[in-house]
């Protein structure tokens, strides 16, 4: 049962690559529609879609620090 | 990674631990006990020179000859038409000029905070870069094979250059200090915009209910914190992930010897290894760049969101 962490770690790693791909999956396909409908604004659609990216992904980046953290300072 | 199986038969300890113990080698400082270079301790801070320290000044100095020396010989010569070398650097400021300092800091503050801000980028841009150059790698193994150079031996200079990572923008404590730069940056440009006690009074909207603000003034507070605290995990975090990876497909080769007891095994899982590395190296190219991005923008973003207040 000393192993059980790891279990854990393994769970939190693949629920975060759903969440963070969801996320990101989402916020592509809504600027790939709007650039589809819209060819002139890609320039905006672009740098609105950027900063959310970006943030999204450090949330998920956070999540694996923490669970390599887990393993690594059991 | 053969070298670690054959250790793992003579030491008997499993492959896997010593996998491990390999990449964290790979991406982590040198040990604070055999420095580089021997300083002493000023005020309890132990000023020796490890391998990240080492790599924080190899990028100064290409980062002098590369950007400062030409930038000054081009302002010093008589014509205004840039050539070689300064093309690319103009086309690169100019970018983040109009697109990342413009739009989100406002016109009016621009010309101060870009050169912050292109300072970011091409300190973290030339850091990130260098932990994909295997220069000390390289040398390890010629000192290893070539030069015949056993790998115990202490007081070879190369081999312990061969101790801990090359990414210096991989470990926790440098993206803390660029953090920290942005941390300050942000409360600077929120003062001089605004004034001492207007920045603070901007950090919550006016005008709410008074009980929304014993929620609001605390959240407002974390965040504040949390900005430069994400800046740190994301980069250096990504440069380790990176590593971490490659190494890891690269000790399939190892691992799958040992799970079957068989050379064949281990060998023609390199068939496998050898292109999944090299195509995640060609994926690091592109996150080296992008994170260096990311960064800048996000300080640009940030510091702008101290000065222009939407509340």
């Amino acid at each position: 049962m000393e192993n059980l962490h790891l279990l854990g770690v393994g769970l939190g790693l693949g629920l975060i690559v759903i969440g963070a791909g969801m996320g990101i999956g989402r916020l592509a396909a809504a600027a790939a529609e709007g650039i589809a409908r819209q060819p002139e604004a890609s320039d905006k659609i672009t740098a609105a879609v950027n900063l959310p990216l970006f943030l999204l992904e450090g949330v998920a980046i956070l999540g694996e620090v923490f669970a390599l953290l887990i393993v690594l300072m059991k | 990674m053969s070298v670690a199986a054959d250790q793992s038969h003579t030491a008997g300890t499993s492959v896997l631990d010593q996998v491990g113990d390999n990449i964290i080698h790979h991406v982590s400082n040198s040990s604070l006990d055999q420095p580089l270079i021997h300083l002493p301790q000023i005020f309890g801070i132990n000023f020796s020179v490890t391998k990240h320290v080492l790599m924080l000044w190899i990028v100064t100095i290409l980062l002098t000859c590369a950007v400062i020396i030409p930038v000054r010989k081009y302002l010093q010569q008589d014509k205004p038409v840039p050539s070689g070398w300064m093309n690319v650097l103009e086309s690169i400021v100019k970018f983040f000029r109009d697109s990342i300092v413009q739009p989100n800091i406002g016109s009016k503050y621009s010309e101060t905070w870009a050169p912050l801000i292109l300072t970011f980028f091409f300190f973290i841009l030339f850091a990130n870069g260098i932990g994909l150059i295997p220069v000390f790698d390289l040398l390890g193994a010629l000192n290893r094979f070539v030069f015949q150079v056993p790998a115990s031996a202490e007081h070879n200079l190369i081999n312990s250059l061969l101790h801990g990572g090359v990414t210096a923008t991989g470990n926790f404590n440098v993206t803390a200090g660029l953090a920290v730069i942005t941390f300050f940056a942000i409360m600077i440009a929120g003062i001089y915009a605004h004034g001492f006690i207007n920045h603070w009074k901007n950090l919550a909207p006016h005008g709410l209910p008074w009980p929304v603000y014993i929620i609001l003034i605390p959240i407002e507070i974390i965040g504040m914190f949390v900005k430069p605290f994400a800046l740190t995990m994301r980069l250096a975090a990504n440069m380790t992930g990176g590593h971490i990876a490659i190494l890891a497909i690269l000790s399939f080769m190892a691992i799958f010897a040992e799970m079957f007891q068989s050379t064949v095994t281990g060998l023609s899982l390199a068939l496998f290894s050898i292109p999944m590395a090299t195509a995640i190296s060609g994926l690091e190219l592109i996150v080296v760049m992008v994170q260096a991005y990311v960064f800048t923008l996000l300080s640009a973003v940030f510091i702008g969101m101290a000065i222009n207040v939407h509340h």
